[in-house]
């Protein structure tokens, strides 16, 4: 299965009055055609940054792309001009965001909103256009779209908004739908519903979905894979599975630990993890998570860690897979839940050059 | 959208009202009648003249008569000019004013939005620092200093529009210029300010996700959001032109309702000064009622909720 | 990029693979020192160009205007129609030619050797003989005065009206507000005029009638930040724990008022300093022998064609005067805007 998307040594940096923040600090990930890659990670740990880069929506006044490739598609996004990448944005990748109160255009009737891509990018004419737009709505589930089509955002429900934002995403049918935590504002039926929606669009259309969430009760039901991000950097990705069931970075062990389910005994703890987010204006020497991490090594405080491979599809980037680290248990809560993977190698396996 | 409406005019009806009161008893306290150029009559002369209007009347009468009159659109007379009719004086003098603060409004306006446009679209560069500080300045420097500048520069010391008087096109030119000054500081900060926060929001870069190009960003959504609120300055603006007026009207000689105003300030004629303050006003509220509704119908938010702006 | 990121994996020491005690105090130490709010406005202030010039121009002016008039040796009003109007003459600049001290009018005739006056007169003089470095520097003094007065009543009463209207919500507060609705219907300087009509002008009539309506503004966006507070959770929280009302209103509330008090003051100052100005200049403001900067300025317009500096004078001066109130203003409203945090 080819890659769709490739991104490659990626850091994005923003200036500052204090100086210059590295919010994203060497990020490596694929993205395969037709799959659902989650993104998860707290508040700060660079995920909206990193897919905002990838659309190229950073303005140039506040950062920039410092290094790395975003390949796509035969092209690599960070060297097109911006008109360029207009062509790109909303036809080949789309992007639809958290708060649906705030996404749509006030002052103009939906309509009108979903046309826009589609007579922009298919040249369409303004009757085919609304057709298509009608179209669109009765797929993303939107009662009496007719009826509804010249009324005004804030005459729907944040629910009816979403779909609506996702009728726009996708009215192009692009390769690549972005989503950055899209149903983190909404109620919880409404969000399975629009969880629902968007797994039955995929099937439908085939898209790869990049999806933003710090709520891993969503990743497990919308995701093929898992990228664990933190401070600026990736430091687990792997299946769905093998994220939830073999687990190899502490970091994630405590993301884990500490989500509520029906299945863990009722004795052992939650667990949070202690302290805070990294200062990336001043970005700590070696693993950004030693600080807060009872498995730290003496060498986390001094070198960065390697990345290592577990299996086929699973990185890690840690100290504790090095041959001299000594052995760990993960808390008990994640231990409760790991299986054996079938893919994994005898031995994690040094990735050189990253 | 009809309760908003009702809502609006009785508000202006109220304040109508509570002014007129107002000037009504501000005008039994001060000194000055139908009779003050007249003190060389008769006393049987000045009981018909107060008989006349009504001066003998116990004060509700008056209060009430008063009332009346305005309904009916008459303001009073003058007492400095043979006690003839305010409204037909102000109606007399209206033209050369409505002439300049219509130039000026219209002017000051486009220059203004486009100096706020390129403010934002320049933010944070030589250009936006130029143009904020050229809005500061208008609004700090006061009209009649710069009214006098400009009377100096440009038809003093090199005459190139005529220094005061009222004839054609050219004598409108530096009084109009003069006028829109504040007009254009105060639009210009004002789009700077909207647009700057519409260009940050959330649906523009939602737009920008969908392929919209940086032209059409701002020229089929930034703009049209950033222009509605724009009437709202309307209101504060009649107000300005109207006191601007009086200075500028006074300065370059012009023959209109600003200028007869001061006059009437500076030879106590205070049936006159009553009269148009009482004009000034009805003008200014009612400027105030067409933009709250004109607001209302332009902005889908309240044109489709009935006023209540979430 | 870590530049010791890519040690050889083959050659680390042992210990380095000791594993490390986590301390626990370290972890809630947050990384970067946390400025509080006013700290943090206040490097921002400084960085705004505009308000720090601002704040230069009015230190300056306003010590001008206290030691102004005693530097030249003649009141404001003594009058010496012997030396009616002398263009402004300053020693050691006069000899610069094409600045306008040099005693010489608007033809280049030397005033000062036609009327044999050997004293300078660093502004000037007006048509009754009048220095004018006294009188402008005097009227800038009575300018601000009203200015600041003015300001500093609106202030009084529209943090009360405002407050109690806030704080108190419900049917007061519905009462409060229709008033003040239709007090801001009014134009302001409508009432103003019609005020000074009726007591005669002078420095206090002047300000009283500029406080009559002048407060409503404050007033309303006094009200509006309490409310915006009143419901905010922290208020919820001290209620809880048995904050009375006076602590609320002096240790929660007035903190986070204060910002938007005082930038509205900075800009009603300015707008008093006009409205003043304004009044001198179509008579019912300040009259002579007394002087301030915009009746100052309505006798200089008597003398435009001829002695233009009677005009241009007092004009900069209290253009300046407003500018820089406006400056520092803006500054502050920028300093203390939490958005533009960054």
């Amino acid at each position: 299965m080819e890659n769709i998307l490739e991104v490659k040594n990626l850091h994005v940096s923003f200036d500052t009055h204090a100086g210059e923040v590295q919010a994203v600090r060497g990020v490596n990930f694929e993205l395969k055609k037709g799959e659902t890659l989650a993104i998860v990670g707290e508040s700060g740990s660079g995920k909206s940054v990193t897919t905002k880069a990838i659309m190229r929506l950073i303005p140039s006044s506040s950062g920039s792309i410092k290094e790395g490739e975003i390949l796509f598609a035969g092209k690599d996004l960070t060297k097109l001009s911006d008109s360029e990448m207009d062509q790109i944005r909303g036809k080949e990748i789309s992007m639809i965001f958290q708060d649906p109160m705030t996404s749509l255009n006030p002052t103009m009737t939906i309509g009108k909103q979903i046309m826009e891509p589609l007579r922009k990018h298919r040249k369409l004419s303004k009757v085919e256009a609304k057709k298509k737009a009608i179209e669109l709505l009765h797929l993303v589930g939107l009662p009496q779209p007719e009826a509804r089509f010249k009324q005004y955002p804030h005459q729907f429900s944040g629910g009816q908004r979403q779909r609506i934002v996702i009728a726009i995403a996708l009215a192009c049918n692009p390769k690549i739908l972005i989503a950055d935590e899209p149903t983190t504002a909404l109620d919880v039926t409404i969000q399975a519903q629009i969880l629902e929606l968007m797994k039955d669009l995929q099937q439908k259309m085939e898209t790869s979905i990049i999806f933003i969430t710090h709520d891993l009760g969503v990743v497990a039901n919308v995701a093929d894979r898992v990228a664990v991000m933190y401070g600026g950097q990736i430091v687990e990705i792997g299946t769905v599975d093998e994220i939830f069931y073999d687990p190899r970075h502490p970091y994630t062990w405590g993301l884990l630990a500490s989500m509520p389910s029906m299945e863990i005994d009722q004795n052992e703890e939650l667990k949070a993890i202690p302290g805070t987010p990294p200062d990336l204006l001043r970005p700590p020497k070696g693993d950004a998570f030693a600080l807060r991490s009872e498995y730290a090594l003496k060498i986390d405080f001094e070198y960065e860690p390697p990345v290592y491979k577990v299996s086929d599809t699973h990185l890690v980037k840690s100290w504790l897979l090095h041959p001299e680290a000594p052995e760990v248990e993960p808390p008990e809560i994640v231990k409760q839940r790991i299986r054996l993977m079938p893919g994994n190698y005898k031995e994690p396996l040094l990735v050189k050059g990253v | 959208m009809l309760r908003y409406i009702i809502r609006r005019i009785v508000y202006m009806l109220v304040t109508m009202f509570v002014i007129a009161t107002v000037t009504f008893f501000l005008m039994k306290l001060l000194p000055g009648s139908p009779l003050h150029n007249q003190e060389k009559l008769s006393p049987d002369q000045q009981k018909i003249i107060l008989e006349k209007y009504g001066l003998n009347d116990p004060l509700p009468v008056q209060y009430v008569r008063y009332m009346g009159n305005l309904v009916k659109g008459d303001l009073g007379v003058s007492f400095q000019y043979n006690n003839r009719p305010v409204s037909t004086m102000i109606a007399e003098r209206i033209g050369p004013s409505a002439v300049l603060g219509f130039q000026a409004v219209v002017f000051g306006t486009i220059v203004g939005i486009l100096l706020g446009i390129i403010a934002a679209l320049k933010y944070n560069t030589i250009v936006d620092y130029g143009a904020t500080t050229i809005a500061v300045l208008g609004i700090s420097i006061p009209s009649f200093v710069f009214a006098g500048f400009l009377q100096y520069f440009l038809a003093v010391k090199f005459p190139i529009f005529p220094v005061a008087d009222w004839g054609g096109f050219k004598y409108t030119v530096l009084p109009s210029l003069a006028l829109s000054v504040p007009v254009i500081a105060t639009v210009a900060r004002f789009m700077r300010t909207e647009l700057l926060e519409i260009l940050s929001s959330d649906y523009i870069m939602l737009a920008r996700a969908k392929g919209v190009g940086k032209r059409d960003i701002i020229l089929k959504h930034a703009l049209r959001n950033a222009l509605i609120p724009i009437i709202t300055l309307l209101g504060p603006m009649i107000v300005n032109i109207i006191t601007g007026s009086l200075v500028i009207e006074n300065i370059f000689g012009i023959p209109g309702l600003g200028d007869q105003f001061v006059r009437s300030i500076m030879t106590n004629d205070f049936g006159m000064i009553m009269g148009t303050t009482l004009f000034y006003s009805a003008l200014f509220i009612f400027m105030v009622f067409v933009v709250d509704i004109l607001y209302g119908v332009i902005d889908p938010r309240i044109r489709l909720t009935g006023g209540k702006k979430s | 990029m870590n530049a010791d990121r890519l040690p050889d994996l083959n050659h680390l020491s042992d210990e380095l693979f000791v594993p490390v005690e986590r301390k626990e105090e370290q972890l809630e130490t947050i990384e970067r020192p946390s400025l509080n709010n006013w700290q943090d406005a206040w490097i921002r202030l400084k960085g705004n160009k505009g308000a720090v010039v601002g704040l230069i121009l009015i230190i300056l002016i306003s010590v001008m205007a206290i030691i102004g008039p005693s530097l030249s040796g003649h009141t404001y009003k003594e009058q010496n129609v012997a030396h009616a109007k002398l263009p402004p003459k300053i020693p050691v600049l006069e000899k610069i030619s094409w600045l306008p001290f040099n005693g010489k009018d608007q033809d280049g005739f030397d005033m000062y050797k036609a009327k044999n006056v050997k004293e300078y007169y660093w502004f000037g003089t007006d048509e009754l003989g009048r220095d004018l470095w006294t009188r402008t520097w005097y009227g800038t003094r009575i300018s601000i005065y009203i200015g600041i007065l003015a300001a500093a009543i609106d202030l009084l009463i529209g943090v009360l009206y405002g407050g109690i209207s806030g704080f108190y919500g419900g049917k007061v507060d519905d009462i409060m507000q229709r008033i003040s609705e239709v007090l801001m219907g009014i134009p302001q300087l409508i009432i103003v005029i019609l005020f000074i009509l009726v007591i005669q002008p002078g420095i206090m009539s002047i300000t009283l009638a500029m406080v009559i309506t002048g407060w409503v503004n404050m007033a309303r966006i006094v009200r509006g930040q309490i409310l915006k507070l009143k419901n905010q959770e922290f208020v919820l929280a001290s209620r809880t724990l048995g904050a009375s009302n006076a602590r609320l209103i002096v240790k929660h509330l007035i903190p986070n008022i204060v910002g938007q008090i005082v930038i509205t003051t900075m800009f009603t100052v300015p707008n008093a300093i006009f409205t003043e100005a304004f009044l001198s200049f179509i008579g019912l403001g300040i009259r002579p022998p007394e002087a301030s900067l915009g009746s100052l300025v309505n006798d200089g317009f008597k003398s435009l064609q001829t002695n233009p500096y009677m005009l241009i004078i007092p004009s900069v001066i209290i253009s300046l005067l407003i500018l820089s109130f406006n400056l520092l203003a803006d500054g502050l409203r920028d300093a203390l805007d939490p958005k533009m945090r960054k």
